[in-house]
């Protein structure tokens, strides 16, 4: 698991270990085979194509408690992260990178490799000195202001540290990101074993809707029960998803369904929508609790460049009957106030994100056949359509 | 932000305008800043301070000396800008005469510039006089409500209130009288409520006007309100019997095939049949209906029962800078729906569907041109030589700009077709065939992300909460046609 490097190597050397790491938007791998063989060339002269598809075939096991399927292999975990950017790990800000931080910490030579972690708290800490020094030559400032007031003078004022300008002073100031002791000849073999020693208890986790993408949209990823350890057939996992946002919550997977919560407004199906729709224009979606929002869209990866939009699921019913007679109370399905929708668009606005509203129109269940329900074919009744909404204002306009 | 704090100091200095590195459209600085009258020339009219900025934190022991007379300075100086007295010399004042039932005001007497963007002429047949016959209908100039409210809350116009029944030109020393005097709270009172005016319109358009637009009104109160041509959406693909069969045709020989392409059920959807590529893949996963093309099915109330919907578009705005004559009003800069925030929750997607249905398509963003690295050397140089060249001793700049110019011109000669001269007579005979090289220069595809951001149609949707003013746009995504992979 290697973290970004911080400090040296920056800009164009890591821009290109990036490149190379994650050069596959999706976990299957095509192989061309050589050119010059012989039976490339028969192939090419009949007309086949002979590519060969590289599936890695990984395993997940479903958690219906956490509504997730849950990736222990370190090898699936490495390849869903860097094929695509599916899932994230427990104890980890989105990479799994529990173990690399732990065994950061235990040894003194720390700063080589940071994990997104440690460069989150290091840049913390240095703006929580920053801002101290800042308070300082202010409070400074308005004391000499005020004395030169008292007396009649000119002040003459020290100066303000600003943010473009300033740097952290001596390492003394700010503390090392988790440790403390200072490294022995014997604390090193100690910390060796406890290293080869240490059990990596993180786990990635995939949301149920990137799991059935890669379950049944791209067919490498199998689903095992938790308790039997049996591989569930596509036919269970599309009842067991559902049911995973029904009613009753359970903490088993159930897989049947009862006809009241077998509805084309089940919360699965209309994230599933929605979710499909971007992967499928090519987009790397990701979970947007952090900025109010229901979905980020990367261009091609969180570690390229921060989200452009931030995604609303608004869901639509086709036919207000359905709305009232059903047991789900999706968000975002009644009219919204505009408070509401000001406070989302300002918390995006402030991170440089536009906020796009996509509408899901829920089929309506008079005109679709009920038996649609028990495939994924019903996927082909829903449409998304997307607003885009930004601030207008006429001030800034005017030319 | 942290950047823009002011440093406290004994003199007031006025804020020099620090840039804001904010992005244009996401910071509110401009809007919340008080009224900027510094810019006023004569020095009798009252000026209204510039805000200065906040200090960082409350001193420890409290108000200070230097804190409290600051404070007192900038308290004075709002107080007396409010004590000045506003006055229109009466050279430049206009004159309306007020009519409740027919809610406009006829101007008698119209003088400055306000006149070219506001009012409509309306040809009114006088009322028929007892004394002779039914007089022509005489064209004269009349104001909405909110125009009229406008010019007069600006101390522009002074309004009088129809008085049927009293000639004036009869009684002694009331000649200049036109009618009952209307004082602002008056008129505020009489017009607002009058010709669909809500408080909250009024709050939109007296901002927008304030900030130098034209604002009219979308749907004509009467025909002699000449508005801009109301958009039609171009007619859809030729519904005639021919072109229907052919489409139904296809439609079948797309079916037929399709079953022999995909052996799958949906139970494990083909991902490779559009190719063994990355693209391929994504391509063949896109089977979801999107965009807005795609028909809206929503099961639609009884018309008795459904309530009108609040989203109409009511303004067509002009941006300053456009050419405006109020008898052939071009096409507006933008619309804008005027709602209450409180009372009206955000649009549905019918709304917006319906709202989008009556907007022209707005043209792609342009590409931001790029200057090539030579050029922008040479310009650089260009322009140290224009600031050098009044002072003696140029000499050491000319040969530098002799090199990239000779740069310059090296390449260009190689950038244009070397076959533009004397053309042969093969070339001359065929010339149908090859599309002319320097034809246009090379176009840029428009960044997809600028694309996406602007969307194809944009509504202006101003929610109004109590006189504060939200505007917020809301555009068509087109994501479906820009995909990523």
């Amino acid at each position: 698991m290697v973290g970004r490097q911080g400090g040296h190597n920056k800009g164009g050397g890591r821009k290109n270990e990036n490149n190379k790491i994650y050069a596959h938007p999706l976990p299957i791998l095509f192989s061309e085979p050589p050119q010059t063989s012989l039976s490339h060339k028969l192939n090419a002269f009949l007309g086949i194509n002979d590519t060969k598809v590289l599936n890695p075939h990984c395993h997940g096991v479903l958690d219906v408690a956490t509504r997730s399927v849950w990736v222990t292999d370190p090898k699936d975990v490495r390849i869903l992260w860097t094929r695509g950017f599916f899932g994230k790990g427990d104890l980890s800000r989105s990479e799994p990178s529990w173990h690399a931080r732990q065994v950061n910490a235990m040894k003194a030579a720390a700063g080589n490799y940071l994990t997104s972690e440690e460069i989150r708290e290091k840049r913390r800490n240095e703006r929580k000195q920053f801002k101290l020094d800042r308070a300082r030559a202010l409070a400074e400032a308005a004391a000499e202001a005020e004395a030169a007031f008292v007396e009649g003078r000119e002040a003459v004022l020290p100066e303000i540290p600003s943010g473009a300008t300033w740097k952290p002073s001596a390492q003394s100031a700010a503390p090392e990101p988790g440790d403390d002791a200072p490294p022995s000849a014997d604390a090193d073999e100690v910390e060796l074993l406890e290293e080869e020693l240490l059990e990596d208890v993180e786990h990635m986790q995939l949301t149920l809707q990137e799991a059935f993408f890669l379950c049944w949209g791209l067919d490498c990823l199998t689903i095992l029960d938790p308790h039997t350890s049996q591989s569930l057939s596509l036919q269970q996992i599309w009842v067991s998803l559902q049911q995973a946002f029904g009613i009753i919550p359970s903490l088993k997977p159930v897989y049947t369904i009862s006809p009241e919560e077998e509805r084309f407004d089940n919360p699965f199906l209309v994230n599933y929508a929605v979710y499909h729709h971007y992967r499928s224009l090519g987009w790397v979606v990701k979970s947007g609790i952090k900025f109010c929002v229901d979905l980020l869209l990367y261009k091609r990866g969180p570690v390229f460049h921060h989200a452009e939009f931030g995604v609303l699921v608004i869901p639509v019913y086709e036919d207000p009957a359905d709305k009232l007679s059903s047991p789900y109370a999706l968000a975002n399905a009644d009219p919204m106030s505009w408070t509401w929708l000001s406070t989302i668009n300002r918390v995006n606005s402030q991170v440089q994100k536009t906020l796009v509203l996509a509408y899901v129109t829920i089929p309506s269940s008079s005109h679709v056949p009920h038996h649609t329900l028990s495939s994924p074919a019903c996927l082909n009744h829903y449409s998304v359509r997307e607003v885009v909404l930004r601030r207008f204002i006429p001030a800034r306009m005017r030319d | 932000m942290d950047d823009l704090l002011e440093q406290p100091t004994t003199l007031s200095i006025p804020d020099s305008g620090a840039e804001r590195a904010d992005d244009a459209n996401l910071s509110s600085g401009d809007e919340d800043e008080g009224l900027d009258w510094t810019k006023l020339p004569s020095s009798s009219r009252p000026v209204i301070p510039k805000r200065g900025d906040k200090d960082f934190e409350p001193t420890v022991h409290g108000g200070s000396g230097l804190q409290r007379h600051v404070l007192d300075r900038a308290r004075n100086a709002m107080f007396e800008a409010l004590r000045a007295e506003r006055n229109t010399s009466s050279k430049s004042i206009s004159h309306g005469i007020w009519y409740p039932n027919l809610a406009r005001t006829h101007v008698t007497t119209a003088r400055g510039i306000h006149f070219t963007s506001m009012g409509h002429s309306f040809a009114r047949a006088s009322p028929v006089s007892p004394n002779g016959p039914q007089q022509k209908a005489v064209k004269r100039l009349e104001l909405l409500p909110e125009e009229a409210i406008y010019l007069v809350e600006r101390g522009s116009m002074f309004c009088w209130k129809a008085m049927d029944g009293v000639d004036f030109d009869d009684a002694a020393g009331l000649e200049d009288m036109e009618g009952a005097p209307m004082t602002v709270q008056q008129v505020f009172t009489e017009m607002v409520g009058t010709e669909d005016l809500t408080l909250e319109k009024y709050h939109v358009f007296s901002y927008l006007k304030r900030l130098g637009y034209v604002v009219m009104r979308t749907k004509p109160p009467s025909s002699a309100y000449l508005t801009a041509e109301p958009y039609s959406p171009p007619l859809g693909p030729r519904s005639s019997l021919v072109s229907r069969l052919c489409s139904s045709f296809i439609a079948l020989l797309h079916r037929v095939f399709g079953i022999f392409k995909r052996t799958s059920n949906s139970w494990l959807p083909s991902i490779f049949h559009n190719g063994f590529t990355y693209p391929g893949v994504f391509a063949s996963l896109r089977f979801l209906p999107s965009g807005h093309k795609t028909p809206l099915h929503i099961v639609q109330l009884k018309p008795e029962e459904q309530s009108p919907s609040p989203y109409e578009l009511f303004y067509n705005v002009y941006k300053p800078a456009t050419p405006f004559k109020k008898t052939a009003p071009p096409k507006p800069d933008f619309q804008i729906t005027v709602v209450n925030a409180r009372t009206t929750p955000i649009p549905t997607i019918s709304e917006l569907t319906e709202l989008f249905d009556v907007l022209p398509e707005l043209p792609p963003p342009v590409p931001r041109r790029r200057i090539p690295y030579a050029d922008q050397k040479r310009q650089a140089q260009e322009r140290e030589k224009a600031k050098s060249a009044s002072a003696p001793g140029s000499q050491p700049t000319a040969p530098s700009t002799a090199a990239p110019s000779a740069s310059a011109s090296a390449s260009a000669p190689a950038s244009t077709p070397s076959t533009s001269a004397n053309p042969t007579l093969f070339r001359r005979l065929f010339s149908w065939a090859w599309t002319a090289p320097e034809s246009k220069p090379q176009e840029r595809k428009p960044n997809p992300f600028a694309v996406l951001k602007q969307g194809k149609k944009m509504v202006v949707i101003a929610a109004v909460d109590s006189g504060m003013i939200s505007f917020f746009s809301f555009r068509q995504g087109g994501f479906e046609e820009f995909p990523m992979a």
